[in-house]
Parts: structure tokens; sequence; C-alpha cells
């Protein structure tokens, strides 16, 4: 009798650990975006390849241009043939898949937006991610008379030199300015003639 | 003979059953490990690097530079090059090929100081800050617009057109005034300093009166 009552709740124990086990097996789901490259490496590879391109280049048949700006954006006015993805949702299953088709396509993904600095954020978390089929398009778009212009920027070109600017006004300040007197004519003073009194005129 | 077989089996019974329950936990220490990867899920970084708490505009860093706020250190990203002609007061050089070399760590992962990162735009200052808020490095910032930005800003401010509002003129008085701080001199500076031309009093003018002609005196 206490053989039988041992085995039951070692049976019972058992199946319990069994069913949450299973119940953990179902539940279990691979995160859906999984960093393929780790920090130091993708340092490594921003700062020793280039990822740009120009607008000169797009004539590549391989390229697929991504627009990464919002939709109301990208319908006043985009670039040729180009895909609207938006970097907030550049992670969703979809546009995953988008990325997924054209890596195993061979094809490159050239992001663009309004600057290359609104690129940046999405392009290096693809990037990350694995996709090393991703470039940026270094342009800056702006609107006239409601139609895009886009045209090729550099990045952080250095547009001014402070140094020198700072010296050039020191320099200027430091030569004493000869200050121009402009030497006003003398007025011309005009004497009004005094009405004479009318002399008292000799009368009898 | 058939039941002491099934007995003798039986009686490994609960080894086997420990058996099962040890493959099973064996199996799920291997599970997690699809799951490890360095940082913050890439879907915190997303929106992490959308949205622009990180910038922190020039006017708001030459206010701290000038008050001498100690809680700020100010990381320059660019080549050494670039860091030797022309850097903002007491910023330190971190190269972004850099930025994960030893040393460099000390200053960004630490809880005591606010980084301000920049470089000429806030391109690369912007690559250094996704990467080490992946690492999950806190109080990064960066410096919107970098260095062009500061040179238009506070170093050489534009002067505000006469129809623009009293708020931009006085806006341009704290830029001028700042670019002073960081060295920059102004015409009118040494324009005071001239001495005032003194005015001439003006000449006064004598009329010599005339003698009166002697008056036809009336006779007879």
């Amino acid at each position: 009798m206490k053989e039988l009552e041992k085995t039951k709740r070692i049976s019972i124990a058992a199946t319990l650990f069994i069913l949450a086990v299973i119940i953990g097996l179902l539940t279990y789901k691979r995160p859906k975006n999984v960093y393929a490259i780790n920090t130091k490496d993708t340092l490594e590879k921003i700062t020793s390849t280039s990822y740009f391109t120009t607008l000169e280049e797009l004539k590549n048949p391989e390229y697929v241009l991504i627009d990464i700006r919002n939709q109301y954006e990208f319908e006043k006015g985009h670039l040729e043939n180009a895909i609207n993805i938006y970097a907030a949702e550049i992670l969703s299953e979809d546009n995953i898949k988008v990325f997924e088709e054209l890596k195993e396509s061979n094809k490159t993904a050239i992001l663009y937006g309004n600057n290359p600095q609104e690129v940046n954020a999405p392009f290096l978390i693809l990037y990350q991610l694995g996709f090393d089929n991703i470039k940026l398009l270094a342009i800056e778009n702006s609107y006239l008379q409601n139609k895009l212009i886009s045209k090729n920027t550099v990045v952080e070109k250095s547009t001014a030199d402070i140094t020198a600017f700072i010296n050039e006004s020191v320099k200027k300040s430091n030569t004493v300015e000869t200050v121009k007197t402009v030497v006003a004519p003398p007025k011309k003073v005009i004497t009004v003639e005094k009405k004479k009194k009318a002399a008292a005129e000799g009368g009898c | 003979m058939v039941k002491k077989k099934i007995a003798k089996v039986l009686s490994f019974r609960y080894k086997i059953l420990a058996g099962v329950l040890l493959l099973l936990a064996g199996g799920l220490v291997l599970l997690p490990k699809y799951q490890k990867h360095e940082g913050i899920k890439p879907e915190e970084l997303l929106s992490n690097t959308i949205s622009p708490e990180r910038y922190m505009t020039t006017d708001r860093l030459a206010h701290i530079i000038i008050n001498q706020d100690p809680s700020f250190i100010l990381i320059d990203v660019r080549d050494e090059k670039s860091f030797a002609s022309y850097t903002l007061p007491n910023a330190i050089n971190i190269p972004l090929e850099k930025l994960f070399d030893e040393g460099s760590d000390s200053y960004l992962n630490q809880n005591q100081f606010d980084v301000v990162l920049f470089s000429n735009d806030n391109f690369y200052a912007d690559q250094a800050w996704i990467l080490c808020n992946r690492l999950g490095y806190k109080h990064m910032r960066v410096l919107k617009g970098g260095i062009n930005q500061w040179y238009t800003t506070i170093i050489n401010p534009m002067k505000p057109a006469e129809n623009m509002s009293a708020a931009e003129y006085e806006l341009y008085a704290t830029r001028k005034a700042a670019s002073m701080f960081f060295g920059v001199v102004y015409p009118e500076q040494v324009k005071a300093e001239a001495p005032e031309i003194v005015k001439e009093a003006p000449k006064k003018v004598i009329t010599v009166e005339k003698k009166k002609k002697a008056a036809a005196e009336g006779g007879c």
C-alpha cells in the first residue's frame, strides 16, 4: 500500500514536469531579429568599407532603391522605382522579408532619405542584423514647386575652418583702424544784416 | 519467468524516469543559445535611434561650456588631424575607429558624467551613439549638426534681418556673446576703444558791427 502511494506521487510529479517542458517548448519563440555581427566587427566594417553611393551609380541594374521616409513624403515625390519602407517599421516581418529576398537574389538595397543623417540609423541596424548588401545613397532632397530635387552631398565635410576664422577676427582687431574723420566744410555764416533803424531824419 | 523479468525492469523504473527527466532538462539548457546576442534587442535599438532625444543643440552646449558644468564630457569622434586643427574646449579625442579600444571604455561606459559626442556633422557621432546604445551605455548625447552647426550658430552667428522678431535679436546677442567667449573678436569692440572725436566748438562769428554812418542830422 505504501509502495503504491509512492509510485502515484512520482508519476504525478513526472507528468507535471513533462507537461511543463512541453508547454515551454510550444511557447518558445525564436526572437524575430537577431544580430549577426557584434559591435566591434560592425565598427571595423563601417570604418574600413565604403557604403556610400551617388546618384550617378544608380543605373546599376542590381540596385534596388528603398525610400525610408514616411508615406506622406514618399507620395509627395520620390526617386524612380523606389520602394517605400518607413524607417520605424524597418524591422517588421514583411519588411525584413523584402531585405532577405534581395539578399538571396544578390541585389543591393540602396537606402535613401531626405539627408544621409536620417538614413544612418536604419542603415546601421540592418547592417548589424547581417544584411551586408545595403548601401547608403548620399543625397539631399529638397522640393521646388512640388518637385523633388535630389543632389549628391558628402557627409562629415568640414564647411569652415574655425581656427582660421577666429585668428582672422583677432588680427582684424589688432590693426587699429584709422578712423577717418570727415571734416565738414565750415558752415557758412549768413549774417543777417540788421535793418538799420531809420535814422532820425532831419526835419524842421 | 516473465513476471520476474518485468519485476527486474520495474525495479529500475525510478532510474529510467530520472534519466528521461535529465535528458529533457539538458535539452532546455541547449535551447536558449539562439537568443544570445550582444546588447539590447534590435527593435529596442531602432526605437531608441529614431527618437531625437539624444540630440543636444549647440546653444545648450555653449551654455554648458561657458558655465563650466562639470557633469559633461565632450568627445570628438573625428580623426586626429581635424581634432588638432579645431575642437571644442576640453574635448577628448576618440576617433570612430578606436571607439572600442581599451581606455575609451572608461569614458563611455560610466554613470557619473553625461557624454556629448560630436563630429563635423552628426553622422559619425550618430554611428558611435548607435553602437554604444546597443551595448547599453547610458548618458550619451550627440551634438546636433556637429562642428559645422557650431560654426554657423555660435562662432559666426548670422545677424538677424531688420524685420525679424525681438526673440531673434536676443538669440543673436547671446550667441554673439558666446562667440566672444570662444575667442572671436568683433570690430565693434575695437571701435568702442577708439578715442572719441572731440567736437570742435563752433567758431564764434564775430560780426563786426559797422559803424553807423553818422546819420544825417536834421538841422536847419
